[in-house]
């Protein structure tokens, strides 16, 4: 009764079990990467920025680092689109064990990072003299719930760039309401001065609504209260703010393909010289201006246009710090956290990189004056920011609107129905009756 | 005594058919690995309600997501906008692909590069080929609008992808463009197997090129063109990159893609558990589209013989 097993079979069989285990150790988590404090007492943070934003903090955190032995910031490099660093960090915040102990935040991610409860909240550290410095706007949207989970870093928000050498060679002034420049525009291409007179963004994507806050605030109305949760998007001032964008292109004065455009598209044709006003964000001023613009020297800005007898808003952008909740060393990261938001380090980055700071201190720095003239009046436009609504389930609420604005403005719905439309999906989702 | 060992003692058939499993059980253990538990994963999630509403932790909620499925606009409206882009999409290239393979199987001069160049399409990352596309059907500075516009075929720009039905007939052209290299080759490799002579003989007994394209090629290729189709078929229902990048499912929703919903809800709402039901259906619909077609492509094939 010899059991038969050929030295063939054998060898067979101790591969398959290198081979199996070899496949068991790949699906077993791989050990933690937590001797984060070096061997000198050295506490390492970790934190994920996009590519083309590591230029702009490397040298302010390489000098902090210099400044002080006990706290180094290990800067993994993300890709370049926004959405994707977002998806980056919800995956590592969903597998758990996230490796990154800080944040670099736009402000639209705060409302559904807090609530998933990724975030630490910073509310505790912090006193409202602390707070004074910055901006209101820029502040409130890193809070959610009475938490404080981001400390803004720079700042953005919508604002209208113009052609001051055809306004003032035809004699205008600048536009304060929606009729004016509507009125404006409408004249300069009838006389051929230029070839279109308003561009904005159109497409079905983010900035429509961004866009779009901006004119519905300027008409009095509003979105989402975050407070009551109330909707806003069927009443009059919605439908007004929306017709006014549709007048645009019924009227010809924004090219119908501009429901198709995002900021490049827009921003190219301005800086061609091709249109009179541009809807826009701050990042077109250095580029229009630079030395081969076409409209070099001949732009301004001012806050976006109203309707008769409001005022103007701005949306707000920007980017802020924040703490990872599953962070090993909170103090270390509030260190850092605080240093990357002080007036000293956002003023060598508007310096070096000309972005807005959320200091109200540096609109009136003489030497960051000197260099942008234009930032006092960049300062109105910021105070008068309204945030996109903050709250949890923002992606959805955007997701919404942006179908029904697209759906009205390439005309496969009426403006009324769409936004009644887009009013009764978003009472539903957030669990209003409808 | 001797029975019950005898009884141990593996006969030669046995052996083999454990040596057999045995071999088989990497691939089988990998399979389950990447396929099976992925795919049971889901079905379980999907009975589950987890979203920031649950703060991220499961809760037991039965058919619940599937009941909210069926009332879900956006979820129809986005499946039959995959269904009519995968249908046309692969229908033209299919087409368009057995031309090419067919003018690439004849001998002409320079065929070696013709051959490589046709291939190029299918080689370049879709994201950047999409961006292309997206400035070719741009309404102010678009080849497309400028071409019909000198050829005199329209007076006024169109706004392809502002408007529901061109924007997908933009996004179908981006992909036949795109694509139909990958099918060509694979007819074209299935048309160099079909011997010679059967032509030849058809040709003697008085058979036209059009009726021996109808009796000897098409029936004979038949497999190539069966793995092409499901293949395409599969792609495209997935396709996400390219929509993305040239309409992000606008305007309106008109070109939203199921995969740009499935993403939305599981990775910009969180939103688990009805996410995974949206990909079980999915799943099972592609499964039942995909044995129709073979269903269908063998029954046309016996018929063709």
């Amino acid at each position: 009764m010899k059991h038969f097993q050929s030295p063939t079979r054998r060898r067979f069989l101790s591969w398959a079990a290198l081979g199996l285990g070899w496949v068991t150790q790949a699906c077993q988590p791989s050990p933690r990467s937590t001797p984060k404090k070096t061997s000198t007492g050295e506490i390492e943070l970790t934190v994920m920025i996009g590519a083309q934003e590591i230029p702009t903090w490397k040298p302010v955190i390489e000098q902090w680092e210099a400044q002080q032995s006990q706290i180094r910031i290990n800067i993994i490099e993300g890709p370049t689109a926004t959405n994707l660093v977002e998806d980056l960090y919800t995956s590592a915040f969903l597998l758990g064990e996230s490796p990154y102990d800080l944040i670099f935040m736009d402000i639209v991610w705060v409302p559904k990072f807090a609530a998933a409860g990724w975030l630490l909240d910073l509310s505790d550290r912090l006193s409202e003299a602390d707070l004074t410095d910055f901006l209101k706007a820029d502040v409130a949207g890193g809070r959610y719930e009475g938490g404080l989970y981001r400390l803004p870093a720079r700042t953005d928000a919508g604002m209208l760039f113009y052609r001051k050498d055809l306004l003032a060679a035809a004699g205008y002034q600048p536009p304060e309401t929606t009729l004016e420049l509507l009125k404006i525009a409408q004249d300069l291409q009838v006389q051929k001065k230029v070839r279109w007179g308003y561009l904005w963004q159109g497409r079905q994507y983010e900035g429509l609504p961004a866009m779009f806050v901006e004119v519905l605030a300027g008409y009095g109305g509003f979105w989402i209260n975050p407070e009551t949760q109330d909707v806003g998007l069927d009443r009059p001032e919605a439908l007004n703010a929306l017709r006014f964008l549709a007048e645009t292109i019924a009227a010809g004065i924004a090219p119908s393909g501009v429901t198709t455009y995002q900021e490049e598209e827009t921003r190219r044709m301005f800086q061609n010289g091709d249109a009179l006003f541009l809807r826009n964000w701050p990042y077109v001023w250095p580029l229009a201006n630079a030395a081969d613009s076409p409209v070099r020297g001949n732009i301004a800005i001012k806050p976006m246009v109203h309707a008769p007898g409001f005022a103007s808003a701005g949306c707000l952008g920007g980017w802020g710090w924040g703490i990872a909740k599953s962070t090993r060393h909170p103090e270390a990261a509030w260190q850092a956290v605080q240093h990357l938001c002080s007036s000293l380090a956002q003023k060598q980055i508007a310096l070096s990189y000309g972005y807005l700071p959320t200091r109200r201190s540096l609109y009136q720095d003489t030497e960051i004056l000197q260099k942008y003239p234009f930032f006092p009046s960049m300062l109105t436009v910021l105070e008068s920011a309204v945030l996109r609504p903050p709250i949890a389930q923002y992606a959805q609420a955007s997701d919404i609107l942006q179908r029904y604005l697209s759906a009205a403005l390439s005309k496969r719905m009426s403006p009324d129905q769409a936004l009644k439309s887009a009013a009764n999906e978003t009472r539903r989702l957030l669990g209003k009756k409808t | 005594m001797m029975d019950s060992q005898s009884a141990k003692i593996p006969t030669i058939v046995q052996r083999e058919r454990r040596i057999g499993w045995l071999l088989l059980a990497p691939a089988l253990l990998l399979l389950t690995l990447v396929f099976a538990y992925p795919i049971l994963r889901a079905i379980g999630q999907s009975l589950f309600t987890q979203n920031l509403g649950t703060e991220l932790q499961p809760q037991f909620s039965g058919l619940a997501n599937y009941a909210r499925m069926a009332v879900d606009s956006r979820f129809w409206q986005s499946l039959s906008n995959s269904a009519g882009f995968t249908i046309v999409s692969v229908a033209i290239e299919l087409i368009l692909g057995m031309g090419i393979a067919l003018l690439l199987n004849q001998s002409f001069c320079g065929r070696g590069i013709v051959r490589t160049i046709a291939i190029l399409p299918w080689a370049l990352p879709t994201a950047l080929i999409a961006l292309a596309w997206t400035w070719i059907f741009n309404d102010q500075f678009g080849i497309v609008n400028d071409l019909l516009m000198r050829m005199g075929i329209m007076r006024q720009e169109m706004n392809w992808l502002g408007d529901p039905t061109l924007a997908m007939v933009a996004l179908i052209v981006a992909d036949v463009w795109k694509t139909t290299p990958f099918i060509s080759i694979l007819l074209l490799a299935g048309l160099q197997s079909i011997p010679g002579d059967l032509y030849e003989a058809h040709a003697i007994d008085g058979a036209s090129p059009w009726q021996s394209f109808w009796a000897i090629t098409l029936p004979l290729l038949m497999p190539q063109i069966l793995i092409a189709a499901l293949f395409r078929f599969a792609q495209a229902f997935g396709i996400f990159d390219l929509v993305t990048v040239m309409t992000g499912g606008g305007p309106g929703g008109a070109t939203e893609m199921v995969s740009l919903y499935v993403y939305a809800t599981i990775m910009r709402y969180l939103d688990f558990g009805y996410g995974s039901a949206l990909v079980v259906v999915t799943f099972l619909i592609l499964v039942i589209a995909v044995t129709v077609i073979t269903v269908l492509v063998q029954r046309l094939r016996r018929n063709l013989a």
